[in-house]
């Protein structure tokens, strides 16, 4: 028999494919990078003894359910946390680096990759103040750091995540500064039929307005970030309507006191490890690079499987069910199941997911990036803050024929320091984009390792050779 | 010194599973979190500066950015963020290695 399949992540669909597997008596390694399992949407409170009505009983639901179906078959599943896989050459073998920093390969038959997405940065004047975060990065502290943020908080940005975040900022006693929703209330309106593929989410969506209005909190479509300002820490953030190509009209400006921004402008899978596993990926008309995944949630390397977000932006719950997916083709590969039965069991998973991505298409719609947000920076604004290379130097670059997101990397040293680029990509890409005329124009080219390790991780591996 | 207050919770801290030092001064912290949580329970937020001399404050909040490094225990630039409590745990704010080294230089 091969090695137990491997899953790599922890989040609802590398949580839910070890469930498919278990329920068919098929063992699992996890790999996680966190000390808890749920990835950032299902983490839980990090500390004992936390009530959540906070977060809505929807959500309290929904974590509860997911935590106690994984807790059943718990014993099937060789769960390693605080592992981050920071390699993955070669088609049988990940390197991971364990709690205490050393080096491990780790073998598999079968690999589902389940690594998700992070936020994408938007750059604009003043970004980089103490006070300024994303909007993700937000509501995990508000959920599983059970920490509020200094308020005023204002939240700008755009989709849904912006009023459920703001309705917990207030039910957790936060003042909420207010609400800038980029694209245009019509545009929303348009899409309500497809919308209404999820009914509850729907209506959950509108009981977020009507809280947030009882309670008097300014909500604004068409309106977007222009400037942060603060000496040290953030004190006021500067607001303008958008148009529909997000170009700010700066003659109709506010000014709005706040101590923390949450930035919540979309997000960007992350393909460092299936870039690195050479499989085949695909740009999304968002503007990201996603890997490419067949209706059996398989890469172009039929034993290595990709679930969740890293394949395009579509949420947890159709996490949940492509992880299922993943996992009935893992067990057809082994035997366990006859290609009768999975694909029975596809099909079920499949029509629920159809749904979400009816509903998904809507949202992806009404928060269609505009094209003029990328001239928010100015010219000394910082874009890559790892390696201090400002909009100037992009500019620059631009200017003197570079084409590639390589070769700006060699021009400008944009996406060379600690955080790979992972910040500076979406913005870098854009420009790149829109110079060339082009659609492709490269995306960054991860390297072993994908993350900085000490030299000491290094110390087990040479031991070994 | 005074120790430190955690003002930021959004529920009380009912037992305090150990307590760490933030800039040798204490706090109070449970099993589980993570030091960027504390340092926000207290209201510590400009972290330390980068390699560039900008003061940089926690940004992705889930291990992306490198944007919370803080000195933990006398190492350098460890991720607030990814680190979790431990007992009597020495977290330094405001400090970068590259920055005074070339200062002196």
């Amino acid at each position: 028999m091969s090695p137990d399949p491997v899953i790599v992540g922890g989040g609802p669909a590398a949580i839910s494919a070890a469930i498919e597997l278990a329920q068919h008596g098929v063992r699992s390694t996890l790999l996680e990078e966190a000390s808890r399992l749920g990835g950032v949407v299902y983490r839980g409170p990090l500390r004992e003894g936390v009530e959540l009505d906070y977060l809505g009983e929807r959500y309290k639901d929904a974590l509860h359910k997911l935590h106690a179906e994984f807790a059943d078959i718990a014993h099937s599943v060789d769960v390693r946390l605080n592992h981050r896989v920071v390699g993955g050459q070669g088609e049988h073998s990940l390197q991971v680096l364990d709690p205490d920093e050393r080096l491990q390969e780790v073998g598999f038959g079968q690999l589902l990759l389940g690594a998700g997405c992070h936020e994408r940065s938007v750059p604009f004047p003043g970004w980089t103040i103490p006070g300024v975060i994303m909007l993700g990065g937000l509501q995990l502290q508000i959920k599983s750091g059970v920490v509020k943020p200094r308020g005023p908080t204002l939240i700008v940005g755009t989709g849904p995540l912006l009023m459920l975040v703001a309705c917990q900022l207030h039910a957790a006693g936060v003042e909420v500064a207010g609400v800038y929703e980029a694209c245009e209330f019509t545009r929303i309106a348009k899409e309500s039929l497809a919308l209404l593929n999820q009914p509850q989410l729907f209506l959950d969506g509108l009981s977020m307005l009507m809280y947030l209005k009882r309670h008097g909190v300014t909500v604004r479509y068409g309106w977007g970030v222009v400037q942060a300002r603060g000496d040290g820490e953030l004190s006021e953030v500067i607001v303008a309507p958008y148009s529909d190509t997000w170009q700010p009209d700066l003659s109709k400006a506010q000014p709005v006191m706040a101590r923390t921004l949450a930035v919540g402008y979309g997000f960007i899978p992350r393909t460092q490890l299936t870039q690195q596993m050479g499989l085949d990926h695909a740009y999304n008309v968002d503007g990201y690079l996603a890997v490419k995944a067949d209706t059996w949630q398989r890469s172009n390397q039929p034993h290595i499987h990709l679930a969740g977000d890293v394949t395009g932006m579509r949420g947890g719950e159709a996490a949940m069910l492509t992880g299922r997916i993943a996992a009935l083709s893992i067990l057809l590969q082994r035997g366990v199941l006859s290609e009768k039965q999975a694909r029975a069991q596809r099909r079920v998973y499949l029509s629920r997911l159809n749904t979400i991505v009816r509903f998904r298409g809507a949202i992806d719609r009404y928060t269609q990036r505009g094209t003029r947000q990328i001239e928010l920076p100015q010219a000394d604004t910082v874009v890559c803050r790892c390696e201090n290379v400002t909009r100037a130097d992009i500019d620059l670059a631009l200017s003197q024929g570079v084409q590639d997101m390589a070769s700006l990397k060699m021009r400008t040293r944009v996406s060379m320091g600690d955080c790979q680029g992972r910040m500076c990509v979406g913005y870098c890409s854009d420009r790149l984009r829109e110079s060339t005329g082009r659609q492709d124009v490269g995306w960054l080219r991860p390297r072993f390792p994908l993350e900085p390790v000490p030299f000491s991780a290094f110390t087990n591996a040479c031991k070994d050779a | 010194m005074d120790d430190l207050n955690r003002q930021y919770d959004i529920q009380p801290l009912i037992k305090a599973d150990m307590s760490i030092l933030i800039n040798g001064q204490a706090v109070n912290a449970a099993k589980g979190e993570t030091v960027l949580s504390v340092l926000n329970a207290v209201g510590v937020r400009q972290l330390s500066p980068n390699d560039h001399g900008e003061m940089n404050g926690a940004y992705c909040g889930m291990g992306v950015c490198y944007c919370c490094l803080v000195k933990i225990d006398g190492r350098h630039k460890r991720r607030a963020c990814q680190t979790l409590v431990q007992p009597g745990m020495s977290v330094e704010t405001g400090t970068n290695r590259v920055t005074a080294q070339e200062a002196v230089l």
